[in-house]
């Protein structure tokens, strides 16, 4: 795994270097007089709510413009324990600290795994509405203006300095549900506004595939709750899902069962209703409360920077496989594009150009390639095929297996370990696959 | 793509109408006359159970109305407030798996005994026919009853004499025909015995192009599921690496 990270940053430094060579003389160090650099961040969730509190307390004149302050997203709700140093959120935004985790194979084999976590170590399982709200309300602190509005379009610039236009429909409790059209002049616009990105469309920032998650929201007795209280479920398979998983997440007082798929988006209820059969003894008397989907983007956006426009979070297309990890893609690279846009324009003192959002884009690409690279590779061998996700489990088992998930899961950091047990470890993965795949092959033989 | 909550009562029939669609418009008026007794009729049936319900009516109509009326029903049972609860309606119309080998949620091993040792064979067997079971035939997974085996009890050389031996026997049997042809067909041609040509640089090429041929493609499918391989294994790097494309071009200008 090793050599796998350390080519991949080699391949992605080779652009780096080659821009630095050519001189460029950028035309815009342009001094603005009398005000600071006005940005737009279009989308209020943890992208957006990150890029505008940096914005704002780096001297940016900026207004976050969100469409739905009460959203409540369907969405897992799962962030790492660097998230919540990193961002300095406060402990009790986190409803439940999950420490064990089952996986379930094709044929019910169930490794349970979390051992090696530490007392302090977990997943925080948060409601999305309480860590957007809570970004926003940051973000505002720092002096950001936050808007209840509808983005609708931009105007791109008359001259290479002018300013962008933005129409958006302003909500005022007091007009009612129309909403009244306004528009402001901002010199850059970050779109942060999810999957369905009108900021992308605008942009021309081209489209992506996506796969369509689709959950429901169970409330179950008090008895089965307490089994999940700690614990999220994984289920893999061809009933489940074709190239993603079927999951149990515990939320604050009930659980959401859910599946995703890429290829098979027709046939997501059926899934589902595999799903709830396989866990069905677990949440047999629940009432659902809720049903909700929505789609992941698979991988990035071919556009996401067009002169003084760019997209963070799922805008962008930060998801990663084979995990569907998004919130602290999304927040990180909100932050890191407000920090580029702050240093390129000195503090909101000078105009910014292209080059600094590709700055942004450049830091991001370096800092997490290895890691989405290492989840696509784990995407592509091990939710193959039902042979390939029996081999997974089985891998799962395995404590150094769960210690290095989790250590770069939850820090997103990999600690080389001792080369020894990387080598045992290969040896193993490749013994399961192995054993998975000849029993696959005995089982086309037979008919039952 | 704009709302993704849509309410319970709509959500189960929608793949299906619009897979249906175009049948739907005309199979649609030859079923009005038949509507009310199949609402009627899957009302009572209840909700949730899709799956038995196409087999049920033996009108004149076909298959897919049947099963688009009784959709509808069902849709109507759900609105009427019958299925809001995660029910065990899925019932099971197969019984579970069940071995007499398969004990507390592995193989045991003493039932597998033969001549004093564990026919590993045997067990392989049952494994391969649970997982079949279950691939057909998915059943829920159980706290009571976990599923705990590992395929790692089995010993490796059983795995090597039962799937990897008559591989290898099949590939060693290709490349030594290949090679007895190619070595017989080389030399006919240049006149280089077996020992001249093992001295050759490209002769030693093709022996080895011949070598990794026949590890690697087994089956004919095997030439696209590498092409495909390659192709995959730098898609996604594509994927990133595309705005990158763009501020090059964009530079040339």
């Amino acid at each position: 795994m090793a050599s796998l990270t350390s080519t991949t940053a080699a391949a992605v430094a080779r652009p780096a270097r080659r821009r630095s060579l050519a001189v460029r003389a950028s035309a815009t160090s342009v001094k603005l007089a009398g005000r600071p650099l006005r940005v737009a961040v279009v989308g209020g969730g943890p992208a957006g709510g990150a890029a505008a509190e940096t914005l704002a307390k780096g001297g940016v004149e900026t207004i976050l413009i969100e469409r739905k302050m009460d959203n409540c997203k369907p969405c897992g709700g799962a962030i790492p324990l660097c998230m919540v140093e990193e961002f300095s959120l406060p402990l009790d935004l986190i409803d439940r600290r999950v420490t064990k985790m089952k996986m379930i194979s094709p044929s019910n084999v169930a490794v349970d795994i979390g051992r090696t976590l530490g007392p302090d170590e977990y997943i925080g399982m948060v409601r999305r509405e309480v860590l957007d709200a809570y970004l926003r309300s940051r973000a505002e602190a720092a002096g950001a203006e936050v808007v209840n509005g509808l983005f609708l379009k931009f105007d791109a610039p008359q001259e290479p300095n002018g300013p962008y236009r933005i129409h958006y429909n302003h909500y005022d409790g007091a007009k009612g549900e129309r909403g009244e059209r306004r528009t402001i002049e901002v010199d850059a616009v970050v779109g942060a506004d999810g999957a369905n990105s009108r900021v992308a469309k605008e942009m021309g920032a081209g489209d992506y595939e996506y796969a369509i998650a689709f959950q429901e929201r169970v409330r179950i007795p008090e008895e089965k709750m307490e089994y999940y209280r700690e614990r999220a479920e994984m289920y893999v398979g061809d009933d489940v899902s074709p190239d993603f998983y079927g999951w149990v997440f515990p939320k604050c007082d009930h659980v959401a069962v859910g599946t995703g798929t890429v290829t098979h988006k027709a046939d997501i209820k059926k899934f589902q209703a595999a799903t709830r059969l396989r866990a069905r003894d677990k949440i047999e008397g629940g009432k659902i409360i809720r049903v909700e989907a929505h789609p992941i983007p698979e991988h990035p956006r071919p556009k996401r920077v067009s002169d003084r426009v760019t997209l963070v979070g799922d805008a962008a297309g930060y998801v990663t496989k084979c995990s569907g990890e998004g919130i602290y893609f999304a927040a990180k690279s909100g932050r890191m594009c407000a920090e580029a846009i702050v240093e390129g324009s000195a503090n909101g003192t000078r105009l910014i150009d292209e080059s600094d959002l590709r700055k942004y884009l450049e830091k991001f690409d370096k800092m997490y390639w290895p890691t989405y690279k290492v989840l696509d590779v784990l995407q592509k061998v091990f939710y193959r095929s039902n042979a390939a996700r029996e081999a997974f489990v089985e891998m799962c088992a395995d404590e150094y297996v769960q210690k290095m998930t989790f250590d770069s899961y939850l820090y997103k950091r990999v600690v080389p370990g001792n080369p020894l047990d990387d080598i045992r470890l290969a040896v193993n993965t490749i013994g399961s696959l192995v054993r998975a795949s000849a029993l696959t092959r005995e089982m086309k033989k037979i008919t039952l | 793509m704009a709302s993704f909550s849509p309410p319970l009562s709509s959500t189960l029939p929608t793949s299906l109408n619009r897979v249906h669609f175009s049948r739907r418009n005309w199979l649609c008026f030859l079923q009005k006359r038949n509507q009310s007794l199949f609402l009627a009729k899957s009302i009572e049936n209840g909700a949730g159970n899709v799956n038995s319900i196409a087999t049920e009516e033996k009108r004149e109509s076909s298959p897919v109305a049947v099963a688009e009326k009784k959709e509808e029903g069902a849709k109507k049972a759900e609105s009427l407030g019958l299925n809001g609860t995660v029910s065990t309606s899925v019932k099971a119309e197969v019984p579970s798996f069940k071995d007499e080998r398969w004990v507390g949620g592995t193989w045991d091993l003493k039932q597998f005994q033969k001549g004093g040792k564990t026919d590993w064979d045997a067990v392989i067997d049952a494994e391969v026919r649970r997982r079949k079971w279950l691939q057909d035939n998915p059943e829920a997974s159980s706290n009571n009853e976990p599923v705990v085996f590992d395929t790692s009890i089995i010993p490796w050389w059983q795995w090597i004499k039962r799937f990897h031996l008559p591989e290898a026997e099949l590939l060693n049997g290709r490349a030594a025909m290949i090679g007895f042809f190619m070595a017989y067909f080389v030399d006919s041609l240049t006149g280089a015995g077996l020992v001249d040509q093992m001295g050759n640089f490209f002769c030693k090429t093709l022996l080895f192009v011949a070598v990794v041929g026949v590890l690697f493609v087994r089956k004919n499918e095997d030439i696209e599921n590498i092409k495909k391989l390659i192709e995959e294994s730098t898609f996604y790097d594509k994927q990133w690496q595309a705005t990158w494309q763009d501020e090059n071009s964009s530079d040339k200008n």
